[in-house]
C-alpha cells in the first residue's frame, strides 16, 4: 500500500496525457494551476511522447513498442532532473509503472528494447535495470492533490458545501496495480477525500461503485451497446443515490461519461442530472480559477452552465 | 586452559519476594574474572547441513578445506540438533579436549538454547560457544553458492576470533515466583487457569470484562467434530466458569487490566488496575436494582442492542454474579438528575447495601513466576467492505451477530428475524431487558426447557420476520491480501456458517440458504457435518460476491459469479450473513506491547517455534494460547490452553531458574566508582553499601547505554564486550562490506525473516548481533572502517514496546551523536528501524547501502 506521508511534492515530471489535451485540455491547465497555488515543483517537458496506452489497447502498438517508448520517456525524465512521473490520466500511470517492472526484472524485454536504441544510436536512452523503481516513480495527480488535501482546505476560496458529489475511481488507477494504491483498493476515497476538503459531501457508497466506466477502449466501437449499457446502469444507480457532480480522475472515464451521457440520454430514453469534472477542476474551481480560461468547461458535452450558476461562480 | 573455564563457572543465588534481601544481594560479578582465551588449537567448528537447507547453497567441503588449511578442525553433520548431533560435539570435545566451539547452523534464536545446554553438559562454560548462522543470514539470503561459501567462511572466521576474546558468562540463578497469572477469561484462560490449578499452581485469573466466559458466551450452539448435534456453548462454559469461581487455588479478578509489568522471567512484577464496579462483592444477584434502574443503554454483548440497564449483569450466567454499574450512563455518578431529584434508585432497592457510589479505581502488584496470555480475539470490522454493505444496509450482520441471534439469551430470544423489521426486535429487546432481571431472579436457565419454548414460540409467529432467503459470504477479510484484509485463513468460519446453516434448517426448513465460498475447509473430522448440511438442502455457490445491492423494501441482492461454471448470479437474499475473519483483539495488541512479546505480522502473538515450542512467546516465562496466538475453534483453543498451563507450571517448579539474558557486568579492579553510569534508564545500578557499583539482575535488561560513558570500559554488556565485538569484526569484514550492528530483539528477529521470506540481498551485507546499538562507540566505528566497512547500519527496534520505548531514543541520539563525532565520515553511518512484517523493506535496505558500498570500493 502506498503511504499517503510518502508521496512527494518535489521533481515532480507532470506527464502530459494525449486524451486530455485533445479532448479536455482544461484538466491539465487546471492541475498547473492549483499545483502552482500549492508550492509544488513540477515541470512539464514538451520532449515527452504518449504512453501508447489508447494504441496498446486498442491492439495496435504490442508490449515491446510500448515498453521501448516507456523506457525512453523514461530517460527524458532523468534526463531533465524530474524522475517522478505524475499522471494526469490513470492509463499512462498503468502502462508506465507496469513497463517500468517490466524493463526492472524482464532481462530479455530490456535487451532488445537497448540494442534497438543502440542500433539507431540512441544510447541516451539505454534503460539499465533499476534506473527507475515502479513503486516510487510513479504518481497520479489526484495522489499529490490528496496529500495536500489539509492546504486546499485552507487555501479554497469558494465552498461547496452541500453539494453532492460522487467519486469515480479509474480502474487502471486501483485495479491493475491494486497492492500499490493509496487505501484499500476495495474502497478508494481518494477523490472523496479531496472533494470533502472543497466543502462538497461526498457520497462515499453508491450501488455498482465499482464498476468501470464501461469504455474498455475498442469495446466502446466495437460492442457499443455492451459499453453503454455499463455506462447507464451506473448512471443510473448515481442518479438514484441523488448524485450532482461525478468527479473524475481519468481521461477516458471522463470521456465516457460526459460525451456518451446524452447519447444515452437519447438512445435509452432517460434523463440524467448530473454533471462531470476531474477531481482537479474541482479543486481549480474552489480556488478561484476561471471556469472557462483555466478549467476549459467549453470543452464538455453536458453542460455546466447550471451547476456553476447554482454554486455562484456565473 | 579448559580446567580453568570450568572452575570459574561461577553461581550466584537470588531471593525473590524480599527486596531487603535483593538489594544486599546486588550483582558483584566480575571481580575475579579474567580474560579467557580458546586457543585455536583447542577450537572446532561444527556445521550443520540442516538437511540440505545450508548444504545445498554452502559448499561445506570448501568451507572445511580453507578452515583446515588454517589449522582449525572442522566437523559437520547432517542434523547438529539431533541427538547424535550433539554426541558427535560433546564426543569430539571430551576426545580432543576442546574448549572452545564454533557452530555453523540455523538461527541461534532457534537451537541456541539447546546447544548451550549441551557444550554446558560437558563442563564448559556458555560463553565458549559461539554460533554463525549459516541458514537465515547466508544460506537462505544468497542465491550464489560461491558468494554463500565465502560469506558462511567469514562468519565462521568471525565467530572464532570472539571466541579468542571470550570472558565467562556467570551464571545467575534466581528461585520462581510459585504462582502464575492467566490474563484472559475467555475460554483459553479459563482452561488454562483450572489446568494450573489442578496441578497444584496458585493462580490469578484476570478479565478486563465484569465476567469471564469471553466471546464462547455469545455463542448460543457450538460444533464439534465428531458429532452431528450442535451441542448448547452455556451448558459446556458454565460450569466451568463456575469451577473458576469456586476453585481455591484460583484468585479471580474480573473488571481489571494489566497496567504495567516488571522483572523478568521467574518474577514478574504485575501492577493490575480494579475498575470501580460501584457494586460490592455481597451483591445477591436478586436484580431488583436493574429492575428500578431508568436507564437503559447499549448491551455490547448483545451486539450493541437497547437491552440492559445501566446496572446489570453482562449476562444471565455471568461469573462472578455481582451486578456492575456502567459509570458512563448511571444518572447516578454523572449528577444527573431522575424525576428532578437524584437517582441513587439501585441503593434504595438493594436490600443487601451492596451499592457503592465511592468505588475508586484499585491498584495493587501482585507477584508471578509465568503468565499464560490468553487475550483472545475480535471480529474483523466488516465495514472496510462498503460492497457488503454491512453498517450500511440492516440485514446485513456478521456469523458472530447471528450466532448471537440464535442464542437463546439474545437480542430475540433465539428467534430468527430479519434485523430490519424494527419493530419485532424492538419489541423483544423490550422483553429481553425485562426478562434478564426475571431469569436471574428464577432458577438458573436450563437450555433444553428453553429451547423447546423456542421451537413452541416459533410455531405461533406469522412468518413475516422469518427470513426466507439467507446468503452468507465466506472469507471477509480473510484470505484476502488487498489493503484492509487479512491474508490468512481464520480457521472457524466455513464451521460456523455450516453450523448456522444447520441450526437454521432444523427450526426453518422453508428458508433457503446459500453459502458463497472460495473453498469449505471442513478440516478432519468436521468433513462429516459438512456432508450432513449440504444433505439438508443449503446451497453452496464458489466464488467470492462482488457487491450486495439494497432494494426498497430492505432486501438484498448478492452479485456473485459462479466460478464453477462461470455464470453471474443475482442471489435474492432477505439476511446476508458475513464470515469475518478473526483479527487479534485489542487486548492481545495492547498486552503483547505491554509484555514485550514478538507479534507475528497480523498481531497475533508470536510462538517460538509453531512446532517445538507451540505456547512458548518470545520471552521466558510467558506462554500463549487460544486466538491470541492465532485464530482457531473452540476445540482448538482447549487443547492448546492445556499445553500452555503445562508449560507454566514446568517453569514455575522448575526453580531456581538460571537467567539466560546477558546483563551488565562490573569489572570491580577496573571500576573507579564515579558513578557516570548509574544513569541507567531502567535504574539498574546503584552503589552498594561498600561503595561498589552493583546491578541488580532483575532489572537490568542488557541495554548497554552504561557502557557509552565509561572511561576504564569497566562496565559492559556480558558477551558483548567491545574487544570480542572488535574480534568479530575483523573476523567477518572484506573491504568494501557493509557492516550492519543488529539489535537483538526485533531486529534479529526480522534479519531472520529475511531468510524465512526467500528474499536476498548481498553477500557483502555482514550482520553483527548486539544488544542494542548503544554498545556501539567511536573506537569500533573506526575499528570497522579501518577493516573495510564501506559503511555501517544501525538496525534498531522500534519504540513499539515500553522496553524499546524507552531504549529507542537513547539509541537515536547516541547513532546521532556518532554521526556528528565523525565528522566527513558521518556521512557513512545508517539508521534503519525493523519492523518484523518489513522484512521486504530491511532486504531493500541492505542491497541500495551495499550498492553504494561497492560504488565507493
Amino acid at each position: 500500500m502506498k503511504l499517503i506521508e510518502n508521496i512527494p511534492d518535489r521533481k515532480l515530471l507532470l506527464f502530459k496525457s494525449c486524451m486530455v489535451s485533445h479532448e479536455y485540455p482544461g484538466v491539465e491547465s487546471a492541475t498547473r494551476y492549483v499545483f502552482d497555488r500549492l508550492g509544488i515543483d513540477y515541470l512539464v517537458n514538451d520532449e515527452q511522447s504518449c504512453c501508447t496506452g489508447i494504441g496498446h489497447y486498442t491492439d495496435l502498438f504490442e508490449g515491446l513498442t510500448t515498453a521501448a517508448i516507456a523506457a525512453r520517456n523514461f530517460a527524458v525524465a532523468r534526463r531533465c532532473g524530474y524522475p517522478n512521473i505524475t499522471c494526469l490520466c490513470s492509463t499512462c500511470y498503468a502502462v508506465n509503472k507496469e513497463a517500468c517492472e517490466l524493463l526492472n526484472t524482464n532481462d530479455e524485454v530490456r535487451d532488445k528494447v537497448n540494442s534497438v536504441f543502440r542500433e539507431q544510436g540512441l544510447d541516451d536512452l539505454v534503460y539499465e535495470k533499476g534506473d527507475m523503481n515502479p513503486r516510487t516513480n510513479f504518481y497520479h495527480a489526484v495522489e499529490i492533490l490528496l496529500s495536500k488535501a489539509d492546504r486546499i482546505r485552507e487555501e479554497k476560496q469558494l465552498d461547496f458545501a452541500g453539494t453532492r458529489a460522487a467519486a469515480h475511481h479509474a480502474c487502471h488507477y486501483y485495479k491493475v496495480k491494486y497492492l500499490d494504491v493509496v487505501g484499500n483498493p476495495e474502497n478508494p476515497q481518494l477523490i472523496d477525500t479531496i472533494a470533502a476538503a472543497c466543502g462538497a459531501f461526498p457520497v462515499r457508497w453508491y450501488e455498482d461503485r465499482t464498476l468501470t466506466c464501461g469504455m474498455g477502449f475498442s469495446q466502446l466501437h466495437l460492442n457499443k451497446n455492451t459499453s453503454l449499457q455499463v455506462t447507464k446502469t451506473k448512471l443510473d444507480s448515481l442518479q438514484r443515490a441523488g448524485v450532482e457532480l461525478m468527479l473524475h480522475m481519468c481521461p477516458n472515464c471522463h470521456i465516457q461519461y460526459d460525451r456518451y451521457q446524452p447519447v444515452i440520454e437519447r438512445e435509452f430514453g432517460v434523463e440524467y442530472d448530473m454533471v462531470h469534472m476531474n477531481i482537479a477542476q474541482f479543486v481549480a474551481l474552489s480556488m478561484g480559477a476561471d471556469p472557462y480560461k483555466v478549467c476549459g468547461f467549453q470543452t464538455h458535452s453536458v453542460p455546466l452552465e447550471g451547476f456553476l450558476e447554482k454554486a455562484g461562480i456565473i | 586452559m579448559s580446567l580453568c573455564c570450568k572452575s570459574l563457572q561461577g553461581t550466584v543465588l537470588y531471593g525473590i519476594f524480599t527486596s531487603s534481601i535483593l538489594a544486599t544481594l546486588k550483582y558483584e560479578s566480575r571481580a575475579d574474572s579474567k580474560l579467557m582465551r580458546a586457543s585455536p588449537e583447542k577450537t572446532a567448528v561444527f556445521i550443520c547441513h540442516c538437511s540440505g537447507n545450508i548444504s545445498e547453497h554452502v559448499d561445506i567441503s570448501a568451507v572445511k578445506k580453507t578452515l583446515k588449511s588454517e589449522g582449525i578442525s572442522v566437523f559437520d553433520y547432517e542434523y547438529l540438533c539431533s541427538s547424535q548431533g550433539q554426541a558427535l560435539i560433546k564426543g569430539k570435545i571430551s576426545e580432543e579436549g576442546l574448549d572452545g566451539i564454533v557452530i555453523g547452523s540455523c538461527t541461534p534464536s532457534k537451537h541456541g538454547t539447546l546447544f548451550k545446554k549441551c557444550i554446558q553438559e560437558t563442563g564448559l562454560n556458555r560463553a565458549m560457544l559461539e554460533i554463525a548462522n549459516l541458514r537465515e543470514q547466508c544460506a537462505w539470503v544468497h542465491p550464489e553458492k560461491a558468494e554463500a561459501t565465502e560469506k558462511a567462511i567469514s562468519l565462521l572466521r568471525g565467530k572464532l576470533r570472539r571466541l579468542q576474546n571470550v570472558e565467562p558468562l556467570e551464571e545467575i540463578k534466581v528461585d520462581i515466583a510459585p504462582q502464575a497469572l492467566v490474563i484472559g477469561g475467555g475460554i483459553s484462560g479459563i482452561t488454562a487457569a483450572l489446568n494450573l490449578a489442578d496441578n497444584g499452581i496458585s493462580t490469578f485469573l484476570v478479565e478486563k470484562d465484569s465476567s469471564i466466559g469471553g466471546q464462547m458466551a455469545k455463542i448460543g450452539k457450538i460444533f464439534s467434530p465428531d458429532k452431528l448435534a450442535e451441542e448448547c456453548a452455556m451448558c459446556s462454559l458454565s460450569p466451568l466458569m463456575n469451577e473458576v469461581a469456586a476453585h481455591p487455588k484460583i484468585t479471580l479478578l474480573t473488571w481489571t487490566e494489566v497496567e504495567r509489568v516488571n522483572g523478568s522471567a521467574g518474577n514478574f512484577r504485575v501492577l493490575l488496575k480494579k475498575k470501580p464496579r460501584y457494586v460490592r462483592d455481597n451483591c445477591t444477584a436478586c436484580g431488583r436494582c436493574t429492575r428500578v434502574c431508568p436507564v437503559v443503554v447499549e448491551n455490547e454483548f448483545n451486539c450493541g442492542h437497547k437491552d440492559k440497564k445501566a446496572i446489570s449483569l453482562r449476562f444471565s450466567q455471568s461469573v462472578p454474579k455481582v451486578y456492575c454499574i456502567d459509570p458512563e450512563h448511571c444518572l447516578q455518578l454523572n449528577g444527573e438528575a431522575c424525576d428532578g431529584e437524584a437517582c441513587g434508585k439501585c441503593a434504595e432497592a438493594c436490600r443487601s447495601g451492596a451499592i457503592d457510589f465511592g468505588q475508586q479505581d484499585e491498584f495493587f502488584e501482585i507477584n508471578v513466576g509465568a503468565i499464560v496470555v490468553a487475550t483472545g480475539f475480535s471480529e474483523y470490522d466488516a465495514s472496510q467492505k462498503p460492497q457488503y454493505g454491512y453498517g450500511i444496509f440492516s440485514n446485513v450482520l456478521t456469523q458472530m451477530e447471528l450466532a448471537r441471534v440464535l442464542g437463546i439469551n439474545g437480542p430475540t430470544k433465539g428467534e430468527l428475524l430479519r434485523p430490519s423489521d424494527s419493530g419485532r426486535l424492538s419489541d423483544a429487546d423490550r422483553s429481553g431487558a425485562s426478562a434478564s432481571g426475571a431469569s436471574v431472579s428464577g432458577s438458573s436457565v436450563s437450555c433444553t426447557s428453553v429451547s423447546g419454548a423456542c421451537v413452541n414460540q416459533n410455531d405461533n409467529l406469522p412468518a413475516a420476520g422469518v427470513p426466507k432467503r439467507i446468503v452468507m459470504i465466506q472469507c471477509v477479510g480473510s484470505r484476502d491480501e488487498k489493503a484492509g484484509g487479512s491474508p490468512y485463513c481464520s480457521r472457524y468460519c466455513c464451521m460456523a456458517a455450516l453450523k448456522h446453516a444447520s441450526l437454521i434448517t432444523k427450526k426453518h426448513p422453508d428458508t433457503e440458504i446459500t453459502i458463497c465460498y472460495i473453498d469449505m475447509r471442513a478440516f478432519g473430522f468436521y468433513e462429516n457435518y459438512y456432508r450432513a448440511v449440504q444433505d439438508m438442502g443449503v446451497s453452496f455457490v464458489r466464488g467470492r460476491p462482488a457487491e450486495v445491492v439494497e432494494k426498497p423494501d430492505k432486501s438484498l441482492v448478492v452479485r456473485v459469479e459462479d466460478t464453477l461454471n462461470q455464470k453471474r448470479l443475482e442471489l435474492p437474499a432477505d439476511l446476508v450473513v458475513l464470515s469475518a475473519a478473526m483479527l487479534p483483539s485489542p487486548g492481545t495488541r495492547e498486552i503483547a506491547g505491554v509484555l514485550n512479546l514478538s507479534q507475528d505480522e497480523n498481531g497475533f502473538v508470536k510462538e517460538r517455534h509453531s512446532k517445538l515450542k507451540p505456547v512458548d512467546s518470545s520471552v521466558d516465562g510467558i506462554f500463549v494460547c487460544g486466538t491470541a496466538q492465532g485464530p482457531k475453534d473452540i476445540t482448538d483453543a482447549i487443547a492448546q490452553a492445556g499445553l500452555a498451563a503445562v508449560r507454566a507450571r514446568a517453569f514455575i517448579t522448575d526453580s531456581p531458574k538460571i537467567l539466560e539474558n546477558e546483563l551488565a557486568a562490573i569489572n570491580q579492579l577496573l571500576c573507579t566508582r564515579c558513578g557516570v553510569c548509574l544513569d541507567c534508564p531502567f535504574e539498574a545500578l546503584s552503589f552498594s553499601e561498600s561503595g561498589r557499583v552493583v546491578v541488580d539482575p532483575l532489572i537490568c535488561t542488557g541495554c548497554g547505554y552504561c557502557t557509552r560513558h565509561c572511561e576504564t570500559g569497566a562496565i559492559q554488556v556480558a558477551g558483548f564486550t567491545k574487544t570480542q565485538l572488535k574480534a568479530e569484526i575483523e573476523g567477518v569484514l572484506e573491504e568494501g562490506d557493509l557492516l550492519s550492528f543488529v539489535n537483538s530483539g526485533i531486529s534479529a528477529l526480522t534479519c531472520d525473516n529475511i531468510g524465512n521470506s526467500v528474499l536476498n540481498y548481498p553477500s557483502s551485507v555482514k550482520l553483527v548481533r548486539v544488544p542494542t546499538g548503544l554498545v556501539v562507540d567511536r573506537d569500533l566505528l573506526l575499528h570497522a572502517f579501518r577493516h573495510g566497512a564501506a559503511s555501517v547500519l544501525f538496525v534498531e527496534d522500534p519504540p513499539d514496546n515500553p522496553k524499546a520505548e524507552i531504549i529507542y531514543p537513547l539509541v537515536a541520539s547516541h547513532f546521532e551523536k556518532l554521526k556528528e563525532e565523525l565528522g566527513a565520515d558521518g556521512s557513512r553511518l545508517h539508521f534503519k528501524k525493523a519492523y518484523v512484517p518489513n522484512t521486504k523493506g530491511l532486504a531493500g535496505t541492505f542491497t541500495t547501502l551495499s550498492r553504494e558500498g561497492e560504488m565507493i570500493k
